[in-house]
């Protein structure tokens, strides 16, 4: 009951002219860079965050957020018609959704991407609304101390579960928390690693690192991917109903991928490309027509798109209610609430149930409003992919660099970005990952600061993380899953020794974990 | 001593003979720095000043937000701008009073390379305790001190309620225990949760929290009591003479004409007096004292000198 009053009063929060704008900004924008091969939801939000300091909060995280669950709508559209993922999440699409078009089934692909992703937005908010309020009541309870023993569960959490080598992901999160360090100490004024310059007092603003490490990086990379020219293909887009018989096997699909994809979405470190793969994976084992799998199957579409748009609403579970990111766009949201001084937490429920619930309610409006959107406008999506990339990236680069002056209107962060630009290159060149190079410059600050803080209020009695009980409880989750982590690890080494034929019955066209 | 510098300035404009008149003071447009980001308190009241300097006197102004390092940042650029009354910066007791003591290696000097133009006022910080733990004294503050200790909250290192919390510490004896947060919000929000003892906070923003009975108001470091929140005392009354306020003027580059500081000075006089910018800095706890341009230079110069020892105690970096 609790839940439909504030659902309702959630309602006329995001059906106030100014949300509903920002909100159909934000899913037009997001589905625009979601088509634009390379550039995924994390460069957009990057792009937008300068944007945001001009807007109410809660208009603010409306936009974001439709920005975020725009682009995977847009990502599959360039999957299905072009075989180029235009996020990462929707790489799973590409395998049944690009022989369709082939097919020329491209319009009915589209479409039942369209469904299966609103579908899956919709289940993914119902999900949010019914468990985040659940969490909220432990808001009152949560000082720095429980803050701390949350923020170390959920790094261990998405090491744990995450994919990828361990070592490298390892070294890009320390890397990220030693970034995070830079700056005035603050619980001591100390400065550390600033080099004298004061523009470094502050620290490195986070969007400079988002917007070098994700747009000017991957526009790099994508120039060098497709440097000669723009995509060509010739589409017919002239079928877009599925048939009875395709609405009809889409049906269960969509409801499998929904739930794995809101499970996986709420767990931080797993985010919607793992969902979208999972779910693919269950569906190729469970589903009556497995054999037309990865030859154009409506099903093999629906899955992915039904999973990582429920994985996109869902990731803001941890994100507000336990300020833990699961994925990279994520953290992004969090520094975004924290510029307007908006801790998230348990308590952010309970003091800011506004935001929230408008926030909640936002994305049954912006789903709605991707359909309408998405359905007229196919073709002009497949224009867009026609633009030359001389004259695209361009005009992205000269984006990126109005949007990070305009933070401080100062040219060192442009230089900045660029660096953090390079940087990002190389770091896809050497497959390092700069999702958790970010998850850790995010987290590592946060971590450190509720740690000293807790210490501090304790007078320096560490075994307040202990004795707090929702800290020790904290705590103790989070040795038994590194128990677990390790022990599995131990035993997939063995059974690798021992049968070195074990094949996986998908193999996942990308394993990259970013949001 | 308030009265007694609204008199001296009165009759300063009275007495001299050739005063400047209110108006504008250049063709150009001129950019108003600000050391914050938009959107917070200092933007809004630079841009009331714009929009008054061009609605009442014609002269076109444009706000230009430049944070970072403590407004460090923004102090840097302008004093190194041309001195013709195009740039002009708000500045506060960041970069002038509290950088010049915090940091060692400051590009600029905070009189030898400004012009300090005209002051805009001022508002106050109080100190808060929880409603429950039935502390409404002062006296009772310092026991519970002394006692079992006090864990208080503050903006942040080197912030004006971290330094209104080592004076207190300085005066009254005792030794709280320092809690920095990034900003008075978050560090409410710990107090709202019962894991904070106390904080210091500017008392206008905490009005709501006040009436609400959330937050129980000890004394204010103002001169005298705030016109808003008539029942809360100061610290100088209670016997402890302890004032930090938080400051706002009007300052430019070095070696800017006289006759067009004259002017400035007076135009913003003139629109502090207007009823809606009374209106609009109450909100924001600011209540404006007319003083002259060189009333405001050796009231800048006076905040770095009685400052410096609470800052240096309340900083390791010192």
């Amino acid at each position: 009951m609790e839940i439909l009053a504030g659902f309702g009063n959630g309602l006329l929060v995001a059906l106030q002219p100014e949300n509903l704008l920002y909100c159909f900004v934000g899913v037009f924008l997001g589905t625009f860079i979601g088509v634009l091969p390379g550039i995924g939801s994390m460069a957009a939000i990057s792009m937008i965050l300068p944007l945001t300091f001009y807007l109410e909060p809660t208009s603010a995280l409306v936009m974001i957020a439709g920005v975020y669950y725009g682009a995977e709508y847009g990502g599959s559209i360039a999957s299905i018609l072009m075989n180029i993922p235009g996020t990462p999440s929707s790489s799973i699409t590409c395998i049944d959704g690009y022989p369709m078009a082939r097919d020329g089934r491209a319009g009915i692909a589209l479409f039942g991407s369209a469904v299966a992703s609103f579908g899956g937005g919709i289940i993914g908010m119902i999900v949010m609304a019914v468990l985040a309020p659940g969490l909220a009541e432990l808001a009152l309870n949560f000082g720095p101390t429980e803050y701390f023993a949350v923020i170390l569960l959920g790094l261990v959490a998405a090491s744990a579960v995450s994919n990828g080598n361990p070592i490298k992901g390892i070294t890009m999160v320390v890397a990220g928390l030693m970034l995070g360090t830079v700056g005035v100490d603050i619980t001591t004024g100390a400065e550390r690693f600033t080099m004298g310059i004061p523009e470094m007092r502050d620290g490195v603003h986070l969007v400079i690192v988002a917007m070098g490490l994700f747009g000017v990086g991957e526009l790099i990379v994508s120039i060098r991917a497709n440097a000669k020219g723009a995509l060509q293909n010739e589409i017919d887009y002239k079928k877009f109903y599925p048939s009875r018989a395709q609405w009809k096997a889409m049906f269960a699909p969509i409801l499998r991928g929904s739930g794995i994809g809101s499970f996986f979405g709420a767990l931080p470190g797993t985010g919607q490309t793992v969902a979208s793969a999972v779910a693919y994976a269950v569906e190729k084992k469970v589903s009556p027509n497995r054999e037309s799998f990865g030859k154009g199957a409506i099903e093999g579409v629906a899955v992915p798109e039904a999973a990582n748009n429920s994985a996109t609403q869902t990731a803001f579970i941890p994100t507000l209610t336990l300020g833990v990111p699961g994925s990279a766009s994520m953290a992004l949201v969090i520094g975004a609430l924290m510029m307007y001084g908006i801790v998230p937490g348990p308590r952010l429920l309970v003091e800011h149930s506004d935001l929230f619930w408008g926030l909640v309610a936002s994305f049954l409006i912006g789903n709605i409003l991707l359909l309408i959107l998405n359905i007229p406008l196919i073709g002009l999506w497949v224009r867009l992919l026609k633009i030359p990339y001389r004259y695209m990236y361009p005009t992205i680069i000269v984006l990126i660099c109005i949007g990070v002056y305009s933070l401080n209107n100062n040219v060192f962060d442009v230089w900045l970005t660029m660096a953090f630009g390079w940087a990002g290159y190389l770091m896809r060149l050497f497959r390092f990952e700069p999702a958790p190079f970010l998850i850790g410059f995010v987290i590592g600050p946060m971590m450190e600061e509720q740690l000293r803080r807790a210490m501090l209020l304790s007078r320096g009695d560490a075994t307040v993380f202990l004795t707090r009980p929702i800290s020790g409880a904290l705590i103790a989750i989070t040795v038994l899953l590194l128990i677990y982590a390790i022990a599995s690890a131990l035993r997939a080494r063995r059974r690798a020794a021992q049968a070195t034929d074990v094949s996986s019955e998908i193999e996942a066209p990308s394993t990259s974990n970013k949001g | 001593m308030k009265h007694f510098l609204a008199i001296s300035a009165a009759a300063l404009v009275i007495a001299a003979p050739a005063v400047a008149e209110p108006g504008k003071w250049s063709d150009e447009p001129v950019r108003i720095v600000v050391t914050f980001p938009p959107g917070g308190t200092s933007d809004l009241i630079a841009r009331v000043l714009a929009q008054y300097f061009e609605s009442e006197y014609g002269q076109k102004a444009v706000v230009d937000n430049r944070p970072g390092a403590g407004g460090t940042v923004a102090a840097d650029f302008v004093a190194e701008q041309a001195p013709d009354g195009t740039t002009l910066i708000l500045g506060n007791n960041a970069p002038f009073t509290i950088a010049p003591t915090q940091f060692e290696d400051l590009p600029y000097d905070p009189m030898g390379d400004f012009t300090h133009i005209a002051y805009l006022g001022a508002s106050t910080p109080a100190l808060f305790v929880q409603p429950a733990s039935g502390i409404t004294t002062i006296d009772e503050y310092i026991a519970q001190a002394k006692g079992d200790g006090i864990t208080y909250g503050s903006s942040g290192v080197g912030s004006i309620t971290h330094i209104l919390g080592k004076a207190v510490d300085i005066e009254l004896g005792i030794e709280q225990i320092h809690v920095p947060y990034q900003g008075s919000a978050p560090a409410i929000q710990d107090f709202r949760a019962g894991v904070l003892e106390a904080y210091y906070d500017m008392v206008a923003l905490n009005g709501d929290l006040i009436t609400e009975g959330e937050t129980q108001p000890i004394a204010l470091a103002a001169p005298e009591r705030s016109a808003a929140f008539p029942e809360i005392p100061t610290f100088r009354e209670l016997g402890h003479d302890i004032v930090i306020e938080n400051w706002t003027g009007l300052s430019g580059p070095s070696g800017m004409d006289p006759e067009m500081v004259k002017t400035i000075n007076e135009t913003v006089a003139a629109i502090m007096q207007l009823e809606p910018v009374i209106e609009r800095l109450a909100q924001f706890g600011v209540e404006h004292t007319p003083m002259s341009a060189e009333e405001f230079t050796t009231f800048v110069e006076g905040t770095i000198t009685t400052w410096e020892p609470l800052i240096k105690a309340a900083n390791v970096n010192g």
